[in-house]
Order: structure tokens, then C-alpha cells, then sequence
């Protein structure tokens, strides 16, 4: 490959060994105003403090544009640029692209910069998915983009994105009468998809910040592998899924334990579970189940037993089924899905 | 030219949305019960709304059409004949989404208005809290624990209809019992949620609120600059980098404090605050990584202090803390300034813990929306009894 | 004027002479300009220039990054934020490929993005037709897009440079569309001067974001969320910048015939045969040369017609053009475009020039205006004479249809 690829050198960012080695410094601060207990801002923090001062960030519209910066009241400390909602991968693509030609040509100094791009699941998972495929498959840019996956379009008010978990309360989905769940569709599982289509990404994470020290350093190792590099987070978000900010961070590490959120990441092709996952994978700890996770949200408030026990089986199937638990929904033998009527 | 009449709910964004829709929506059903005509939104400017920002809805009613169309006629009302505040936290002020700076509680009060807060505070409380207005108005506390609810479950404790009840004591020429009741039937058809209302109104009394009493300080304001003054290209500057400080006590110099957003705090966003036992923190740093709002500055010391500026309240510093009592969220309205927890420690070490002791008695009871399914049912009966009691 | 004679002498020296399309002398011009980022999309006519384009980096010749994009909304934005991190770009597209960056094309001018496109003017679907029509640039005339039409290869070529300098001025950070036209243009091969890169390092300086820079050097929060207390400022300085324009394209011509020697005259628009003309035609883009031909014969016949071709649409020289058009009985409008349900159903250019009109001063002549040419259609020699008889009859004061249809199947 790197016969080919004409790349430039990118800082070296090793892993933080410990909470207690991590930075002092922030690089996106107070002031924004996000939701009391909001995963994704916490998210932003880590992920800028993980990058360092020597970077670039662009933020495609949803709640991470709207909420933390407005008109003469930012928290970025590093240049911040907005782009719009289907653009992250052609924002991080056209940064970075300036950077290398200005950079070879002597127009400004030549220094590694970190490029990151992120977005929410709408403007990732569907509006800016072309975008930000396409991105991945061009070797010679050095870019993150990092997807923040609240669930919903929870900037607009909330309205089912291709990111929604099966059967949630959304403005678009709202249980009825006639329709206890309207939204059938599964969750679309982002990260895989980058991973298994994009063959030349030399790294693909699925992080939660309620594990943070593991999360900065997926952030760290996408930003210093070279190339193009795709993360995608896994936020609690107490306005969308109805829950006490309180428990934000409890609610995070729920996603993980309950299996519904399982960590890996994938560097150079191979794929490795991660954290909390790899230790249910290995039987050292035992994977809870969803209805923890479930009923201490307000968006599952109509779930019926049945409705539980379905959203169990698919999450069973995908620990018990697929080739990799969580990856890639390959398998080797057909299951027949039955949802509740 | 008839009369005009205009109330505004205070609230706080998300927690209180459908609290504070049903209030406005039903006076004006009510209204129109005695053929009064009225609108009611919530304002634009306010949305999206996020949890715990301040948000406000208002209802407007005039005696007839024309009357009406003069309050549409303008964005929202300059002034009103009611404030309705439903967590009382709001009362030391309001920092929405729609301005930047901090306003007063009571800014839109006609002479003679009144105030309406959600509260078991005592009115010295809240007057205390509230900021002076240069004429004198009316204080009505509706006792109760702030209703707060998430976006898909609401929490039914009667506190809509109580207020209703409230204001047709505090403003009888807007609407009768009678018209309230009939449109409760109409919108809720619960007989209890009824004589909530009647209770209330048979209850609520109000207090006069002198010149001379609250909170003396002038809120801080933002100066909106000229279209030439502006940078060009939607650019602005970012935040500058953050340094190290001073330790009041030794001297010695350390730690980190981020630079804050200087046009928007979270003074009004918070309706409770971590307050940090510095004698048993063992410096995990999990408060701090884990503040979604780089609201701890690191003190030279190492230890974590919560900054009043940038704290919005959520609660997460305490649920990580992996000490018992290190970290506690106490009633926001157990204090009177924003200072440093950590300067007041470093200064008097015996007296903060005093200090820390008496705060953390008020360890709100309420939560701030939904944790777990089924907790409204075994909540709403003590507001309930609250209610019976008044 | 004997210095511009030396210019003009010493220009023919130094100046080698190519024969290439409308698309290829665009995109010399981004290899003299030294571009840095360059987008492409397929999408016909214009995809031609980056065809050449390609060609010139595999060569070697020009040392930009060259990134295909998935669709126009990524080609766009992708030099969009390129231009905001100081490095200078080049983009295109046509017709529906055009529309299909809409987005892309609105936040561009309110960003203040200084970037150079090419649009091969081109048909909107459906049908799927790859023929002249003006109406794809003319969809973002309100936005704060410089547009300029050119009718010659060699027009291309320098409007192209003028466009960067123009674009590039601290003064003005907007964007501009060069519009050529489908075919005639982006298809078909003609002789054109390249000038020297020493002549073009004088004219052109390098691009400089200066305090709008996207760099760890100069942290700034560009495009944060804003509320009804700040967006009407936001425009109006658009406004202002748009204002500036007139002026710093006057001084772009002025320096470029200084140092190139080739003569524009006005730059806002070209006038032909008018200082004796009874009545003038107008339009934009290539069908200038039927409409040269016909007056010339048409003068034979003894009809003073002269002709006024719009180069820059954005911004409308009105006061100018208004008080040029003041000169003759009647003024008839050749419109490559269509506005439905318009003020007397006419195209985009005559409304705009009988607005141009409406508030002058001087005297106001009838304006007729003429649908012509729509999807690639020839604009012939009789069509112009029809339209002219017309307009000589609303010269005479007899009632004319204020919008007519030429060279339709009636």
C-alpha cells in the first residue's frame, strides 16, 4: 500500500496510560449549551483533549453545532469550522486537502495538524453516509471523523434517524392507539459498514465515553494511524431517551454491559473486541440484561414484556449468531426474526 | 379598547415543557369558556430546548378580537399581569437560549403583578433570591416540589391545575372557577385533577414584594454591536486557552482553570449544585474528566472545584464519585453567591465543614425527570397529600 | 495609448497561441493561478474542463490536489472548506448537477468563501438534455454569487483570471460562477492567447484568508448558530461586500489590460455597433455571435440595430446599463433562459433590465423581450432579424407582445 499512497507523517499521539496522565488543559469548554448531564458534549471535550492544540475540528449541524456554539458564544478553544449536515467527510476531506497542498507547496509551514470532522447520527448514519464513504477511500488524507450517535435527530426535537433503536418514542414514532411501536427498523450498524466497505481505512472504532480513558484512546490512535479513520460513539442523550441527566454516565456503561453497545475496534483489518465487550465475550463478566437498560428510560416507557423480550432476542442473536458479536451482522445459518404482533 | 391580559410560564427547557404547554393551554381554554379570546405559545427563540435551560410559554386573552390582535402584534409581551416561575430555583434569574445576559424573575411584571412560584420554600426565601424591581409587586407561593418530567412521560401531580386554580384567584376578571373546572374536565376528565384546582384556589394568598427587598445585585448584560462591528464571514473568536492559578492559602501556584464562555453562564441553568468534601477526595479525577461542562477548575492542590460559572447541575460528578458523600448535589436554593467551595475551604477548614454540613441536608428529594419506570406512580401521591394540605 | 500599442507588441511576442475549447483555456487558467484544491464531478458540458484538468496534473503541469468527488454537494463543499483553511480553488458543474449542490452554493457566499467555479451552462432535467439554457447559474442570483457570462474561449481564459483577483480581494470575499455556454463553448475548439506566467504572477496576487484563516494559528469559531439578533446584520454585510464589487472589478480590468494588453472596454457589459443605433438587441453568452452577424447584415438593409452583451449578471451594472440603453428608441432582450409566471411572463434578463430601467433617470425605451435558443437550440440569423422588425415596430410606438417565443414550432 504505501508504494502507492503518498501520505504525509502524523503526530505522535501514544496512549494516555492512565485517568491521571491525562492533560490538564481543555480545548472545548464551558459556556455551550448542551443539555444538563449530555454525553456528546462530553464527547467533544474528551475527543479535542485527546487531539490537542495542534488541530483543526469541523462540526456538521445537530445538536453539537446548535447547542455549543452560538453567535458570539463558542466553547471551542481550537479553530472550529461548521458544515453542513451531510458534509462531515467532505469537510474533513477538503481541510485536509489544503493542509497537504500548501503544506508540499511552501505556502504555509509544514507541521502534522489533526483534522477531525464529526456529525450526529442523522447527518452521519444518513444524510452524510455518500459523504463520508467516500472520504474513507481516499488513502493520502490524514482525518478523523467521528460520529456521535445520540439516537435521534435530538437538536430538531427528536424525530427518528436510521440510528434509533427498534420500537423508541420519538417525535416521529410516538407510541398510539392503533400503533404501540411505529418505528420497526433496526439500528443501522455504522461502524461495520465503514469497516467492510472500506478496505484501505486503517482504523474503525465504536467507543462510549462513560469509558473514557479507552475512548481518548481510540481517538488518539485514529488521529496517529495515517489516513483516513472513522469512530463512532455511542452517546446518552436525557432529552431523547427520557432519563435523569444524573445517570448519564450509568447509562453508558448499561449500552455496554447489557451488550446492546459492543466495543471493537478494527486496525489494518483486524478486528478486536474491546473494554467491557471483550470481557463479556471472554464469560469473565456475565452480559446483563436489556431490560436494565430499557426501563430506565422514558422512550422505552411503552415497551410491553413481549416488546422487552424481542429487543433481548435481537441482541442475543447478535452476541450469539454473528461472526463477531456487534460487527457485522454475518452468520452462518438463517434466523427466522419474529416481532411481536 | 377592551382589556388585555398576559401571563408568562417560566420553565425549565425539556423538564417542564408539557408542565408548562398544559398551563398555558388551558388558561386560555378557559378563557374562552368566558368568552375570551386568547393565544398561547411557546416562544421560538427558546427551542431547541435543552434540559434545565430556562424557556418561557405565554398565554395571551383579550376581552375581544381587536383587543387580542394588540398583544400578537408584538413578538411576546413587554410586560404581563402574571409570572408563573414552576421550579423556584428560576427565581434568581432567567439566561435563555434567547438573549444573552441575565434577566430577573420578575422583569415583565406589571405594577401590581404578581408572581407565581412552584415551591416549599417560605416567601423570604424566594424574595431573597428574586432581584429588586423598582415597584412593588405580589409574591403567591403554590407549595410543592418543582414538577420535573422527561419528554415522553409526564409526571401528572396536579401542579398545571393548581396553578390554574392559583390564577383565578390572583386574576378573577381573566376567568371564573367555574370555566376552569369545566375546562380541565374537558382536557384531563379527571374529577381529582378538579378539585386540585379548587383547593388551590381557595388557598392561594399573596404577599406584597417591596422595592426595598431582594436581591440587590444589577444582572450582567451583553451590548448586541453593530452590523460594521461584527467580524465578517459568521467568524468569531474562539476561547482563549486556560493557565494555571494562585492557591489563597500557600500561594503556590497550579493547576488548571479553563477559560469560561463569557456570554453565557449556567447561574440560572442549575436547579442543584455539587458541593465537594475536600477532606475525603482522593484526587480519582473522575468528577472532573467526566463534567460534561469543564466545569471543575484543578486547584494547585489537585483537587476538583466546581465552578458556579460553568456548572449546570447534572448531577454526574456525584454519581461517578466513588466516595460516600464526597460529592453531594444540594438545592440550588440553599445558596446566596457563586463562590469558590474550594477558597472558602482552604481559607477555614473547620467552618466549611460546617458549612458542608448544613448544605448538604437539602439533598433535593426530587429527580430531574424519569429513572426508572413506575417511579411517578410512587411519587405523585406524596404531591398529592402536599396538595390536600396545602 | 502608444504605451498600450507597445503593451499589445510586446504581448504578441511573449504569448504562444493554442487552439482549445472554452473548458481548456479555464483550465490553463487554474494552472497559471496556481490553484490548490480542485474538485470534479461528471456531469456534461462542463466536466470537459476537468477532464483537462486531470490531464494536467498527471503531466505534472499543475500541482494542486485533484479529488473526485461522489456527487456535486461533496465537490462543492469540499473546496468550500479548502478555500477556508487560505487554499485556492476551482470547481464546476451543470445543469441539475448545479442544483444537486444548492446547498453547498447558498452557505459558499455567506461564508464569505472566495471560490472560482465553472459552470457549463446546461438544460435543467427533465428531460435529461445536454443543450444551452442559462437558468442553472441564474438559480443563485440572489445569493451573493458573482456570475459573468463569456462568449470566447480566450474570454474564458482571461475572465477567469480577473475572476480570482476579483473573488480573492480582501474587499470582497465572494464567490464567482463563469458561465460558458453548453456546446458552443465547453465543445468546440478556438484559438487562444496564453499569457506568460510572469504577466499572470503581476495580475494575480497570492490568495490570502488573512483574519478569516482555518489554522491552529488563528483559532477562530467560524459559522456558529445565530438568532433573529444577528442574522440581519450578518446580511447586510453581505450587501456591502456585494456593493464593493463595481469597484474592484474595475480596477481587476484596468490592471489586466495594463498588463496583458488586451483591451475589455467596459467590463460590466460589451456594446457592438451602438453609438449610431435606432434600436439595440441584448443577451448573454455565445448567441452574441448570430446576433453580430445579422446586424451586420441588417445594416446593410440600412437598420441601425446594435447590440449590448451582458458579461457580468452579478453585479448588474443598472445605473450604467441604464443609462446606455437610454440612447435608442428600443431595446429587445435575447433571453437563454425562462421565469414562469415572471412580471409579463418574460426571462430572467429583460426583468431585470426593465427594473434596471424603471428607476433611472433618463429616458426609458420599450423593452421586448424574446425566448430564444432554450436547450441548445440554434439562435439563427432570421431569428434575429424577426426580433429586430419587432422591436423597430415598438420603436414606432405600435403595440409588441412584451414576450415573444423565436424559433419555436408554430
Amino acid at each position: 500500500m504505501a508504494t502507492y499512497v503518498n501520505i504525509e507523517p502524523t503526530q505522535k499521539l501514544d496512549p494516555f496510560k492512565a485517568v491521571k496522565k491525562i492533560p490538564l488543559e481543555e480545548f472545548f469548554t464551558s459556556g455551550h449549551r448542551t443539555c444538563q448531564g449530555c454525553e456528546s458534549s462530553l464527547v467533544m471535550k474528551t475527543m479535542a483533549k485527546a487531539a490537542g492544540p495542534r488541530t483543526i475540528i469541523l462540526g456538521s449541524t445537530g445538536c453539537m453545532y446548535v447547542a455549543n456554539t452560538t453567535y458570539y458564544s463558542t466553547s471551542w478553544v481550537v479553530p472550529w469550522m461548521h458544515t453542513q449536515l451531510g458534509s462531515s467527510g467532505s469537510a474533513a476531506l477538503g481541510t485536509a486537502a489544503a493542509l497537504k497542498a500548501l503544506m508540499r507547496k511552501g505556502k504555509i509551514k509544514n507541521e502534522p495538524i489533526n483534522v477531525i470532522a464529526f456529525c450526529g447520527d442523522g447527518g452521519g448514519a444518513d444524510m452524510g453516509v455518500g459523504a463520508i464513504s467516500a472520504t474513507l477511500t481516499h488513502p493520502d488524507y490524514n482525518l478523523l471523523i467521528l460520529m456521535y450517535d445520540n439516537e435521534s435527530y435530538a437538536n430538531t426535537d427528536i424525530q427518528l434517524s436510521g440510528s434509533t433503536p427498534w420500537g423508541a418514542h420519538t417525535t416521529f414514532s410516538p407510541p398510539g392507539k392503533m400503533k404501540r411501536i411505529m418505528h420497526h427498523r433496526w439500528k443501522k450498524n455504522m461502524a461495520g459498514m465503514m469497516a467492510a466497505g472500506h478496505p484501505t481505512c486503517r482504523y474503525v472504532a465504536t467507543i462510549c465515553m462513560s469509558y473514557a480513558l479507552q475512548g481518548m484512546n481510540a481517538i488518539r490512535k485514529a488521529l496517529s494511524i495515517g489516513g483516513p479513520t472513522f469512530i463512532h460513539s455511542l452517546d446518552p442523550c436525557p432529552k431523547g431517551w427520557d432519563y435523569d441527566p444524573y445517570q448519564s454516565h450509568e447509562m453508558g456503561e448499561l449500552a455496554v454491559n447489557t451488550g446492546v453497545w459492543p466495543m471493537y475496534e478494527v486496525e489494518d483489518g483486524v478486528l478486536k473486541l474491546t473494554g467491557r465487550t471483550q470481557q463479556i465475550a471472554a464469560g469473565k463478566i456475565k452480559r446483563q440484561p436489556v431490560r436494565n437498560y430499557l426501563l430506565k428510560q422514558g422512550r422505552f416507557a411503552h415497551f410491553t414484556n413481549d416488546d422487552i423480550d424481542y429487543f433481548q432476542s435481537k441482541v442475543d442473536e447478535m452476541w450469539e449468531k454473528w461472526l463477531v458479536p456487534g460487527a457485522i451482522p454475518f452468520r452462518r445459518e438463517v434466523e427466522a426474526d419474529n416481532p411481536p404482533a | 379598547m377592551g382589556r388585555l391580559f398576559a401571563i408568562e410560564i417560566i420553565y425549565r427547557g425539556i423538564f417542564q415543557k408539557t408542565l408548562a404547554k398544559n398551563i398555558s393551554r388551558a388558561i386560555v381554554l378557559a378563557a374562552h369558556e368566558d368568552g375570551k379570546p386568547g393565544i398561547s405559545f411557546g416562544r421560538y427563540g427558546d427551542s431547541p430546548e435543552r434540559n434545565g435551560i430556562p424557556a418561557k410559554n405565554f398565554a395571551i386573552v383579550g376581552t375581544d378580537d381587536e383587543t387580542l390582535e394588540q398583544g400578537m402584534a408584538k413578538y411576546e409581551p413587554k410586560e404581563v399581569d402574571i409570572t408563573i416561575a414552576v421550579d423556584d430555583t428560576l427565581c434568581k434569574g432567567v439566561e435563555s437560549w434567547a438573549w444573552y445576559g441575565l434577566q430577573p424573575v420578575n422583569r415583565l411584571l406589571k405594577p401590581g403583578g404578581t408572581l407565581i412560584v412552584t415551591s416549599r420554600e417560605q416567601p423570604e426565601a424566594l424574595i431573597e433570591m428574586a432581584h429588586r424591581k423598582e415597584y412593588p409587586y405580589q409574591l403567591a407561593v403554590v407549595k410543592a416540589i418543582p414538577s420535573f418530567s422527561g419528554l415522553w412521560v409526564y409526571k401528572d401531580d396536579h401542579t398545571d391545575v393548581r396553578i390554574l386554580g392559583a390564577i383565578t384567584r390572583i386574576l378573577p376578571e381573566l376567568f371564573s372557577l367555574e370555566s376552569v373546572q369545566k375546562t380541565i374536565m374537558a382536557e384531563w376528565k379527571d374529577p381529582l385533577k378538579a378539585t386540585s384546582a379548587a383547593r388551590s384556589y381557595e388557598r392561594t394568598t399573596s404577599i406584597t414584594v417591596q422595592p426595598s427587598q431582594g436581591n440587590p445585585e444589577t444582572p450582567y448584560k451583553f451590548e448586541l454591536p453593530k452590523w460594521f462591528e461584527m467580524g465578517e464571514g459568521v467568524a468569531i473568536p474562539s476561547i482563549p486557552a486556560g493557565r494555571s492559578f494562585e492557591d489563597p492559602a500557600t500561594h503556590a501556584v497550579g493547576g488548571f482553570r479553563p477559560a469560561r464562555n463569557p456570554t453565557f453562564k449556567k447561574f440560572t441553568t442549575r436547579s442543584m449544585r455539587p458541593v465537594v468534601n475536600f477532606d475525603t477526595c482522593i484526587k480519582c479525577t473522575l468528577c472532573w474528566l467526566q463534567c460534561p461542562d469543564s466545569c471543575f477548575d484543578v486547584t494547585p492542590d489537585g483537587l476538583y472545584d466546581a465552578n458556579m460559572q460553568a456548572c449546570c447541575g447534572c448531577g454526574v460528578c456525584e454519581a461517578v464519585c466513588p466516595v460516600k458523600d464526597c460529592v453531594t448535589m444540594v438545592n440550588e436554593t440553599e445558596f446566596r453567591d457563586n463562590a469558590s467551595q474550594w477558597e472558602m475551604w482552604k481559607k477555614d477548614k473547620e467552618g466549611y465543614k460546617t458549612w458542608l454540613q448544613e448544605k448538604i441536608k437539602s439533598h433535593p428529594e426530587r429527580s430531574h425527570g424519569f429513572r426508572y419506570r413506575g417511579q411517578y406512580q410512587e411519587q405523585v401521591p406524596e404531591m398529592l397529600e402536599i396538595a390536600r394540605e396545602g | 495609448m502608444a504605451q498600450m500599442v507597445a503593451a499589445v507588441e510586446e504581448q504578441q511576442q511573449t504569448e504562444k497561441t493554442a487552439l482549445i475549447t472554452g473548458s481548456e483555456a479555464i483550465a490553463v487558467a487554474c494552472k497559471l493561478a496556481d490553484v490548490d484544491v480542485i474538485t470534479a464531478y461528471p456531469i456534461r458540458p462542463y466536466d470537459t474542463v476537468m477532464q483537462y484538468v486531470a490531464k494536467l496534473v498527471s503531466n505534472g503541469e499543475l500541482d494542486c490536489e485533484y479529488i473526485v468527488a461522489e456527487g456535486e454537494h461533496s465537490q462543492f463543499e469540499i473546496v468550500k472548506h479548502a478555500s477556508a483553511c487560505g487554499a485556492r480553488v476551482f470547481c464546476g458543474s451543470s445543469g441539475v448537477g448545479w442544483m444537486y449542490a444548492m446547498e453547498a452554493l447558498t452557505v459558499t457566499p455567506a461564508l464569505r468563501i472566495p471560490m472560482v467555479v465553472m459552470v457549463g451552462n446546461r438544460a435543467l432535467d427533465d428531460p435529461g438534455a445536454f443543450g444551452v439554457e442559462h437558468n442553472d447559474a441564474l438559480a443563485v442570483r440572489d445569493l451573493g454569487w458573482q456570475l459573468v457570462w463569456v462568449d470566447s474561449a480566450q474570454e474564458a481564459l482571461d475572465t477567469a483570471l480577473i475572476a480570482y483577483r476579483v473573488a480573492e480581494d480582501r474587499r470582497i470575499f465572494l464567490p464567482c460562477a463563469i458561465s460558458c455556454d453548453g456546446a458552443f463553448l465547453t465543445h468546440s475548439q478556438a484559438l487562444v492567447k496564453i499569457p506568460s506566467q510572469e504577466k499572470v504572477n503581476a495580475f494575480l496576487p497570492r490568495y490570502n484568508r488573512a483574519d478569516l484563516l482555518l489554522h491552529p494559528d488563528n483559532p477562530i469559531t467560524v459559522a456558529p448558530q445565530a438568532n433573529e439578533d444577528w442574522v440581519m446584520e450578518m446580511r447586510r454585510q453581505n450587501f456591502a461586500a456585494m456593493e464593493r464589487t463595481n469597484r474592484v472589478i474595475r480596477e481587476a480590468y484596468a490592471d489586466f489590460e495594463r498588463i496583458f494588453g488586451r483591451l475589455y472596454g467596459n467590463p460590466f457589459f460589451e456594446e457592438y455597433m451602438t453609438e449610431d443605433a435606432d434600436i439595440v438587441l441584448m443577451g448573454m453568452g455565445t448567441l452574441s455571435t448570430p446576433v453580430k452577424v445579422a446586424i451586420r447584415q441588417m445594416r446593410k438593409e440600412g437598420k441601425k440595430v446594435g447590440f449590448v452583451r451582458m458579461r457580468w449578471f452579478r453585479p448588474f451594472a443598472a445605473e450604467d446599463l441604464a443609462k446606455t440603453l437610454s440612447r435608442f428608441e428600443a431595446v429587445g432582450v435575447v433571453d437563454r433562459d425562462y421565469s414562469f409566471g415572471s412580471p409579463y411572463m418574460s426571462g430572467v434578463l429583460a426583468t431585470e433590465v426593465r427594473s434596471a430601467l424603471y428607476s433611472s433617470p433618463g429616458k426609458k425605451p420599450p423593452v421586448l423581450d424574446f425566448i430564444c435558443g432554450l436547450g441548445g437550440r440554434e439562435v439563427t440569423v432570421p431569428d434575429v432579424e424577426r426580433i429586430s422588425d419587432s422591436v423597430y415596430q415598438a420603436a414606432d410606438g405600435k403595440s409588441q407582445p412584451l414576450t415573444q417565443w423565436i424559433g419555436l414550432r408554430e
